[in-house]
């Protein structure tokens, strides 16, 4: 029997947990977050004119004994809005001593549990080339077993294109809504143009970056043959601790550029090293970002 | 140049192999490691030169050359390279020290030990530094002291060490192995060389079957000495507190000697003569000389010779053994001349009325009564009451006749009679393991039980009848004495004389495996019997008992074994020190140096190219500019 992607105990922890986001998005009622929408909330938002077709139950009559003119209240609305998580599952994802491919998919997971636990809809979206199957769970957290499972059975496989997914993405969902993307981003064509994509759809984003120390820092020196894992392209190099710092530097300027691109739509980043716990990234990292709370 | 520990070709081999196998491992460090990554955008991103399919193999050239350089230097050194006049004609010759006894002879000031080394330490003068040298000591047997050495210093030491033993040459074998040394382990035989007195035996007194390449250095041998040659003691056969003793004196100078030779036993004159003894010869003079109680004695000679270690010899001798016998009976007339008879029975007569079971004696004799307590000692049961008989008693029969002895056993050994009828006999019921000595028609009348405390049952009574006219009672008698007590019948002997090989002549009836012979530890020494005479060697001085049934032989092997002969030297054979060579200058030893310069030469390879950054910036930072040009191109590479 496979070991499960998440124990007990850190299940317990998240229960506490919410998935956040900041952009008011359309939806319907029965969400946690506010938004700008006006609708069937409880809290007061404000008034206007009273027009044909207005629900009557929503004019402030007293506004209207006093002043003779209808007026509409109006209230906050708190939309049920989807999550979907994108996971990363092409073959770059292997590599490292520690598998960044495992630590995304228990990434997933938790933040799935997260999102069960506040009745919020989880589509669960693996990418690699394109889009693959979704999985979608709702409904309480009984129903995480099925979302662990689909996890559980993932593969990687495949060659990042984010070009392509975004693409897919935005005609498979065109509800706007949360998109959580893990993955390492180290598609070798551009990513910023597809993730900008998603942005300009309307898609609130959360960028989780996943790398194994091997990614970041390379431990070798002397002669190497590079293999990359997704193209098989091989290069024949020396590298020394000079270039292993120019790489890092390298690396470094990527992972702010990720950063620097959620951060202009409003969304938000998170680098997360396979090295560290699951756990203690969740509520690390992940928690000082906003992500969840 | 030359090297000492290996040739050049060794060395090249060597050296061969190892670079080889350095360069294997350097080569096989700085092969390329395959490696799957992510994305190679950061690796083309970085500053990391991909040009390798033009890339020199080796990175660090200087690094390899460096590290090679020094381990051909380690390996030279290991080789041992001498700097100097390099001939390769150096020769190895052996030096047969003579160690003998003879040599601690007086000569002058010293003794001729001296002399010898002084011709040594000439001879080694004499000869190029550059031949090597084997320092063999040879008395009886020849022993190496160093190996074919080259260094002065270490022969010297040899030499200055060596000290005259206790044996005689033995020159035959020792020239037989240093030719046999020179075959086996010279590279080039030079000269095998004797130095010594040449006091051998007489059969090598003309020893002519030498070596081609012998060389004699003599010492002074025509001393005039008077020597002890050996003295030997025994117990008179007729008077057995009596020892009788023979010294052997020989006369090994050239010219006729009177000397005065004293017996001393625990510091009291025993016995002086006067010997005249031409050259060349020797007399033997003998004592008589009573004494129970034990002691030393010394013979001496009253002489001033070169070698007065053979003047004088001590023997230490034992007490007079006798044992105890305690005779129980009513009629003690009839048993005392069988227990009187032998001087080394002390017998007391007493009464059945005091047997004491615990009495202190070596055997009891119990006549006709049997006493309600076993006596602890051995005892002799005669004619014993059934009652109280330690072996059943099977009939009492009277006229019966004694027809057979077992003298396959020891206590029947030698007897025999001839139609003796017993008056009156007991006849035994012996229990298996029980030795029967003697049997009637009717049954066994002696019977001998054999276990702690030995009992020996006699039917009938020896001192009465036709059995005490019959020479086998008394011969039982002893026997069964002899049996009971072995000690005190044992007969010894002594010889005092000199180290080496001892000859002893074995009686018939001896068995090789009931001879012993112990050193003075109690350690038992190899011997060889062949032909009746039993042969080992004594390298050292000490005493040597040999064990042989009831005889016991003790050799006081204290005497210095001095060769009775001169060797005669041919004339075909070389004679004192050669003439010097003069200037052979001694070569140089290279080996310090280069262990020095390999070992800074892997320790500045460490630091310019080792893995430690500490050592590395430190270096680098000291660089002449073109060695920061090498570490700058190391970098780019």
């Amino acid at each position: 029997m496979p070991e499960p992607l998440l124990d007990n105990r850190i299940l317990e922890r998240l229960e506490r947990l919410t998935i956040q986001w900041q952009n008011s998005l359309p939806g319907l009622v029965g969400g946690h977050n506010t938004s700008r929408f006006a609708g069937g909330g409880q809290e007061f938002l404000d008034h206007r004119q009273f027009h044909h077709g207005d629900d009557l139950r929503a004019v402030n009559w007293r506004a209207f004994l006093r002043l003779d003119r209808l007026f509409l209240k109006m209230f906050q609305l708190e939309p049920r809005i989807p999550v979907r998580i994108l996971v990363d599952v092409s073959k770059s994802m292997e590599t490292g001593a520690n598998s960044k491919f495992d630590y995304a998919r228990k990434l997933a997971a938790a933040l799935c549990y997260v999102g069960l636990v506040r009745l919020d809809s989880i589509c669960l979206q693996p990418f690699s080339g394109k889009l693959h199957d979704a999985f979608i769970a709702s409904g309480g957290r009984h129903r995480f077993q099925p979302a662990m499972n689909f996890l559980g059975g993932l593969q990687s496989s495949g060659q990042t294109n984010f070009l392509e997914c975004s693409r897919q993405f935005c005609s498979k969902y065109p509800q706007r809504g949360l998109a959580l993307v893990i993955s390492d981003f180290l598609d070798d064509r551009d990513c910023e143009k597809p993730i900008q994509y998603l942005a300009d759809f309307g898609h609130e984003l959360i960028l989780m970056q996943v790398w194994a120390d091997e990614d970041r820092e390379p431990p070798w020196e002397g002669e190497l043959e590079i293999e990359d894992a997704e193209t098989g392209q091989k290069v024949e190099l020396a590298f020394d601790r000079d270039a292993r710092a120019q790489y890092t530097a390298a690396f470094d300027a990527h992972a702010a550029h990720i950063r620097t691109l959620a951060e202009r739509n409003s969304g938000r980043y998170v680098g997360m090293p396979t090295s560290a716990p699951i756990e203690q990234a969740i509520f690390g990292p992940l928690v000082k970002s906003g992500a969840v709370a | 140049m030359n090297f000492l520990n290996l040739g050049l070709g060794e060395l090249l081999g060597l050296v061969g192999a190892i670079s080889a196998g350095v360069v294997a491992l350097y080569l096989l460090d700085r092969s390329k490691r395959r490696q799957v990554v992510a994305t190679l955008r950061f690796w083309t991103a970085a500053d990391v030169r991909t040009e390798l399919k033009h890339r020199r193999r080796i990175q660090q050239p200087w690094s390899l050359l460096l590290q090679l350089i020094s381990l051909a230097l380690l390996l030279t050194a290991i080789a041992g390279p001498q700097f100097g006049i390099f001939d390769a004609t150096g020769s190895d010759h052996v030096i047969v020290l003579d160690t003998s006894a003879w040599m601690a002879s007086r000569s002058g000031q010293g003794i001729l030990m001296d002399q010898a080394k002084a011709n040594a330490r000439a001879y080694l003068r004499s000869i190029p530094r550059r031949d090597r040298v084997m320092l063999v000591r040879a008395d009886a047997l020849a022993t190496p002291a160093t190996a074919f050495e080259s260094s002065r210093s270490v022969l010297d030491s040899a030499i200055q060490q060596s000290q005259a033993g206790a044996s005689a040459l033995n020159l035959s074998q020792a020239l037989e192995f240093a030719e046999r040394a020179q075959k086996l382990q010279s590279q080039r035989a030079g000269e095998i060389v004797f130095i010594g007195a040449g006091r051998v035996t007489e059969e090598e007194a003309a020893l002519s079957a030498l070596p081609a390449n012998l060389r004699v250095i003599s010492t002074n041998s025509t001393l005039e000495n008077v020597g002890l040659r050996k003295i030997g003691l025994r117990r008179s056969p007729t008077a057995p507190d009596t020892w009788d003793v023979f010294v052997a004196v020989r006369n090994y100078g050239v010219r006729p000697q009177s000397v005065d030779l004293g017996l001393q036993f625990s510091k009291s004159p025993a016995g002086t003569r006067r010997l005249t003894l031409q050259p060349g010869a020797e007399e033997q003079a003998t004592f008589s000389y009573v004494a129970k109680s034990g002691g030393f004695l010394e013979a001496r000679l009253n002489v001033r010779d070169a070698f007065p270690q053979d003047d004088r010899a001590v023997v230490e001798l034992p007490a007079e053994a006798s044992s105890r016998v305690v005779v129980y009976s009513d009629e003690p007339q009839l048993l005392r001349p069988l227990f009187l008879a032998n001087p080394q029975v002390d017998a007391v007569f007493e009464s059945p009325a005091k047997f004491d079971p615990a009495v202190k004696a070596d055997v009891v004799v119990l006549d006709r009564f049997a006493p309600p307590i076993a006596p602890r000692a051995a005892s002799i049961y005669i004619q014993p009451p059934a009652s109280g008989s330690p072996i059943p008693v099977r009939s009492t029969k009277t006229g019966v006749r004694l027809d057979t002895w077992h003298p396959e056993t020891t206590l029947g050994a030698g007897l025999r009679t001839r139609d003796v009828t017993l008056e009156t006999a007991e006849v035994f019921s012996p229990a298996a393991g029980d030795i029967v000595v003697a049997e009637t028609t009717e049954g066994p009348v002696i019977v001998a039980h054999g276990t702690e405390p030995k009992q020996v049952l006699i039917g009938f009574h020896p001192g009465r009848g036709s059995m005490k006219y019959e020479l086998a009672t008394p011969l039982l008698i002893a026997n069964i004495l002899r049996w009971m007590v072995p000690g005190a019948f044992r007969r010894w002997e002594f010889q005092a004389g000199t180290v080496g090989t001892v000859n002893v002549p074995v009686e018939t009836n001896s068995k090789p495996e009931d001879i012993k012979v112990l050193d003075e530890a109690n350690r038992a020494l190899p011997f060889t019997v062949e032909d009746k005479n039993l042969r080992f060697f004594s390298g050292a001085p000490g005493t040597v008992r040999v064990q042989m049934g009831d005889r016991e032989m003790v050799y006081s092997l204290t005497l210095p074994d001095v060769g009775e002969a001169v060797w005669r030297v041919p004339t075909t054979v070389h004679k004192g020190v050669p003439r010097a060579v003069l200037g052979d200058a001694a070569p140089r030893d290279l080996w310090p140096w280069l262990a020095i310069l390999g070992g800074l030469g892997l320790l500045a390879d460490w630091l310019l190219y080792g893995r430690s950054r500490a050592f590395r910036l430190r270096a680098a930072g000291a660089m002449a500019p073109q060695w920061k040009k090498m570490t700058q191109w190391r970098k780019a590479s």
